[in-house]
C-alpha cells in the first residue's frame, strides 16, 4: 500500500495503512496519480480530514469517477479491509457493558449482558424482535439506568459521571432512535442542523453548507422545508440518520437505520454507512435485521438473545459459526431453538 | 393483568438520569413501590375475579385495603417528590446560559396571545354576571351604589387571576402537557438528552417562564374587560349612572388590592406551566400515556389554583 503523499492527521485505526480515502482509491485503481493531484489541488481547505471528507465527491464532480462507481468503489475497498481485520483481539473497546442486567414492567429484558465494542470498527448488534436491543443501545448512552452492573465509555464509568460531565461525553456520541425521532416543530433542515446549533459554535454559512451536504447524501435534497409529519417513514428515518451523522461524533450508534426501507434506499444507506466509515473511522454500533447485507461489511457482530450475549466475534467467525441458535438468525429458519414470541 | 391507575405509574427507568443526583432517597422509595406494585398486581387480579375467589372474610379485607392506601401513599409522596424535584430542576436551570429568547418569545405567544380571545370572552361574561347578581343583592339593601366596587374588588382580587389561571389551564396548560408527552413517547426528549442538550433547560424552562410573564398580564386584561362587562350591564341595562360605577371603583379600590390579585396571577404562572410541564414530561408510553397526562395536569393544575388561591388571600389579607 502507498503511504499518504501529505501529513495526515486522519484517525487511522491500528492495522490499518491504507492512508487516506484518495490513496486508497488510488491503489485500488479506481483514479491514477494525476487524477488525485488535480483533485487535491481543487480542495479549498488544508485541513486533511476535511480533505479526506470531500475528496470522493471533488473526483466525482471533476468527472474522474461516477457517484455509483464511488460508492462501490468505498463498498469493494471496505469489505475487503474488514476480510483482512478479523483479528479483533488488538483493537480496544471504547464501549462496554459488564453483568448488565435490566428489569422492565416485571420482566428482565437484559440478563447479565457483557459487550465490549471496538474502536474504529463497525459493530453489529443482531437478535430476535423484542430480544432487548435497543435497550442495550439506551443503556449505552445512558438513557436507561441499569438494575445492576457496570457501563464504560471511553474508560470512564458512565453512571458515576456528574451531570455536566455525562453532557460532555454525550457530545461525542450520537444515538438514530429506532423511530427516528425527530423534533415535530422543526422542519427537516432545522432538526438536522439543530446538533450544529445547539451544541456546537458552527457558523450558519457552514451549517447550510453541511445541512444541504447530508441532504444530499441521504437522497434527500429539496426536502429540507418540509416538517417530519410530511415525510414517509423512510424518509424520517434517513433524515434522522443524517442528524446523527451531521455532528462527525466519533460513536455512532444506529438503531435499525434501514427497517422499513426499499431495497435500493436500504442499499443506499449501507453505503452511505461504509462511506461515513471510510472517511471518518468512526465507532459505529448497528442494530440491523438485513443480515446477509451486513456481514459484508461489518467487522465485528454481538448476537444478543434472550438477555444475554449470546456470541460476539468477528464477522467471519460468526458466520461461521455452528451455534443452532446463530444458524437460525443467520438462515431466517422458522423452526429451531428460538422461540418466536 | 394489567395494573389499572395510579399503580401504573412511570416505571422507573423514565425517571431521568439527573434526578438520582439530586436524591437518593427517592430510588430507595422507587425500590419499596416497585415492591409495592408487584405485590398490588396480585391484590387486583384477585378483585377482579369476584365469582369464584373473593373472600368476603374480613382480615383478608382489611389487608388489601391496607395494601391500597399504602401503595397509594407511596405513590402520592413519590409524585410529589418528583414534581418538587422538577421544580428545582427548572428553577436552578433558569439563570443558566444560553438564553433561548426565541423559544421564550414562542412560548409568550403560544400561551398568552393566542389565549387572548378566550380571556376577553370569558372575562366580559364575568364582569356582566357579577354585575347583574351584584344588582340583584345591593338593591335589596338599597346600596346600588356599591355596585362599581363590587364589581371591580371581586374581578382584581379573585375572579381576575383565578379564572385566567383557569382558562389558560384548559387551554395552554393542556397543550403544553399533551406536547411534551407526545414529545416523549417518541423519544423526542430522549433525543436531546442523548445530543448533550439538556431537556428541562430546553423545554421546560421557556414555557415556565412564560408562564410566569404571560398570567399577570392576561390578570389585567381580564380585569380591565370585566370591569368594562359590569359597566355594560349596570350603567347601560340597569340605568346605574357611569359616574356611580367607576367612581365608586376609583375610591374603593387600593394599590394593595391590585398587588393581591397580580401576585395570585404571577403564582398560577407557575403552578401552570410546572404541572403541566412536569405531567408532560413523564408521561407513559402510548396515546393513552398522554391523554392520562393531560387531562391529570389539568386537573391537578386547577385544584393547585384554587387551594393556593385560599393561602395566599388568607396571607395576603
Ligand atoms: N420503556 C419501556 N418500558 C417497558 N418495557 C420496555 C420499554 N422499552 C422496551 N421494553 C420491553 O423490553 C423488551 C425489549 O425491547 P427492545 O429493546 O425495544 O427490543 P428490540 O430488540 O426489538 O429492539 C420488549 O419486550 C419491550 O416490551
Ligand atoms: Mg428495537
Amino acid at each position: 500500500m502507498s503511504t499518504p503523499s501529505q501529513p495526515s492527521t486522519v484517525i487511522t485505526a491500528p492495522g490499518h495503512n491504507h492512508g487516506p480515502l484518495g490513496q486508497r482509491l488510488l491503489a485500488a485503481g479506481y483514479i491514477n496519480e494525476q487524477q488525485l493531484n488535480e483533485a487535491l489541488a481543487a480542495q479549498s481547505t488544508v485541513d486533511p480530514n476535511e480533505i479526506n471528507h470531500l475528496i470522493g465527491r471533488t473526483l466525482v464532480s471533476l468527472g474522474h469517477l461516477t457517484p455509483s462507481l464511488l460508492r462501490q468503489a468505498l463498498v469493494e475497498l471496505f469489505t475487503e479491509e474488514c476480510r483482512n481485520d478479523c483479528g479483533l483481539s488488538g483493537v480496544p473497546p471504547i464501549l462496554s457493558m459488564k453483568g448488565v442486567e435490566k428489569q422492565l414492567d416485571g420482566r428482565m429484558v437484559l440478563n447479565g449482558v457483557d459487550l465490549e465494542i471496538p474502536e474504529h470498527r463497525i459493530t453489529a448488534i443482531i437478535g430476535i424482535s423484542g430480544g432487548g436491543k435497543s435497550v442495550t443501545l439506551k443503556h449505552l448512552v445512558g438513557l436507561m439506568r441499569p438494575d445492576r452492573g457496570t457501563i464504560m465509555v471511553k474508560g470512564k464509568n458512565l453512571y458515576a459521571l456528574s451531570v455536566a460531565e455525562l453532557q460532555r461525553v454525550r457530545r461525542h456520541i450520537s444515538l438514530l432512535f429506532q423511530g427516528g425521532a425527530l423534533f415535530d416543530s422543526l422542519n427537516v433542515f432545522d432538526n438536522i442542523a439543530f446538533p450544529l446549533r445547539e451544541t456546537t459554535q458552527t457558523s450558519e454559512a457552514e451549517i447550510h453548507q453541511r445541512v444541504m451536504r447530508a441532504l444530499d447524501e441521504v437522497n434527500l435534497a429539496g426536502m429540507e422545508y418540509k416538517f417530519p409529519d410530511e415525510l414517509s417513514g423512510g424518509m424520517n428515518k434517513r433524515a434522522a440518520l443524517a442528524r446523527a451523522l451531521i455532528t462527525r461524533p466519533e460513536i455512532i450508534l444506529l438503531d435499525e437505520p434501514t427497517a422499513g426501507l426499499d431495497p435500493i434506499i436500504e442499499n443506499a444507506i449501507h453505503h452511505l454507512i461504509c462511506d461515513t466509515f471510510m472517511r471518518t473511522r468512526t465507532t459505529m454500533v448497528i442494530i440491523s435485521h438485513a443480515i446477509p447485507a451486513i456481514f459484508n461489511w461489518c467487522h465485528h457482530v454481538i448476537v444478543l438473545h434472550r438477555g444475554k450475549v449470546r456470541a460476539s466475534g468477528s464477522t467471519p467467525a460468526i458466520r461461521e459459526s455452528q451455534d443452532p441458535v446463530i444458524r437460525q438468525f443467520i438462515d431466517g429458519d422458522v423452526d429451531g431453538p428460538v422461540d418466536i414470541l | 393483568m394489567v395494573a389499572i391507575g395510579p399503580h401504573d405509574v412511570p416505571p422507573s427507568h423514565r425517571t431521568p438520569v439527573e434526578l438520582r443526583h439530586h436524591a437518593d432517597w427517592f430510588l430507595l422509595l422507587l425500590k419499596i413501590r416497585a415492591r409495592s406494585t408487584l405485590s398490588n398486581k396480585t391484590v387486583v387480579s384477585e378483585l377482579d375475579i369476584p365469582s369464584s375467589r373473593t373472600d368476603t372474610s374480613f382480615i383478608p379485607r382489611l389487608r388489601t385495603y391496607v395494601q391500597h392506601l399504602g401503595s397509594y401513599s407511596i405513590d402520592f409522596t413519590l409524585e410529589t417528590g418528583k414534581m418538587f424535584i422538577f421544580l428545582a430542576q427548572t428553577l436552578r436551570a433558569v439563570p443558566t446560559p444560553p438564553w433561548r429568547w426565541h423559544n421564550l418569545l414562542k412560548q409568550i405567544h403560544f400561551i398568552g396571545m393566542r389565549s387572548m380571545f378566550v380571556i376577553a370572552l370569558t372575562s366580559i361574561f364575568a364582569g356582566m354576571v357579577l354585575a347583574l347578581q351584584g344588582f340583584y343583592t345591593l338593591s335589596r339593601f338599597g346600596s346600588e351604589a356599591l355596585l362599581g366596587p363590587a364589581v371591580a374588588l371581586s374581578m382584581i382580587r379573585e375572579l381576575g387571576p383565578v379564572l385566567s389561571g383557569l382558562m389558560i389551564t384548559g387551554r395552554a396548560g393542556s397543550a403544553v402537557a399533551a406536547e411534551l408527552g407526545i414529545m416523549r413517547i417518541r423519544e423526542q426528549i430522549d433525543a436531546l438528552e442523548v445530543m448533550g442538550v439538556p431537556p428541562i433547560h430546553f423545554l421546560a424552562v421557556p414555557r415556565f417562564l412564560a408562564g410566569l410573564i404571560v398570567l399577570p398580564l392576561l390578570t389585567v386584561i381580564f380585569d380591565v374587560i370585566g370591569i368594562f362587562g359590569g359597566y355594560l350591564v349596570a350603567v347601560q341595562l340597569l340605568g346605574l349612572s357611569a359616574g356611580t360605577y367607576f367612581g365608586g371603583i376609583e375610591s374603593a379600590v387600593s394599590m394593595h388590592d391590585i398587588h393581591t390579585g397580580l401576585i395570585k396571577a404571577f403564582c398560577f404562572g407557575m403552578i401552570i406551566t410546572w404541572v403541566c410541564s412536569f405531567k408532560g414530561f413523564f408521561a407513559k408510553r402510548g396515546a393513552e400515556g398522554v391523554s392520562h397526562a393531560t387531562t391529570s395536569a389539568v386537573v391537578l393544575a386547577s385544584v393547585l389554583i384554587l387551594v393556593s388561591d385560599y393561602f395566599i388571600t388568607a396571607i395576603m389579607l
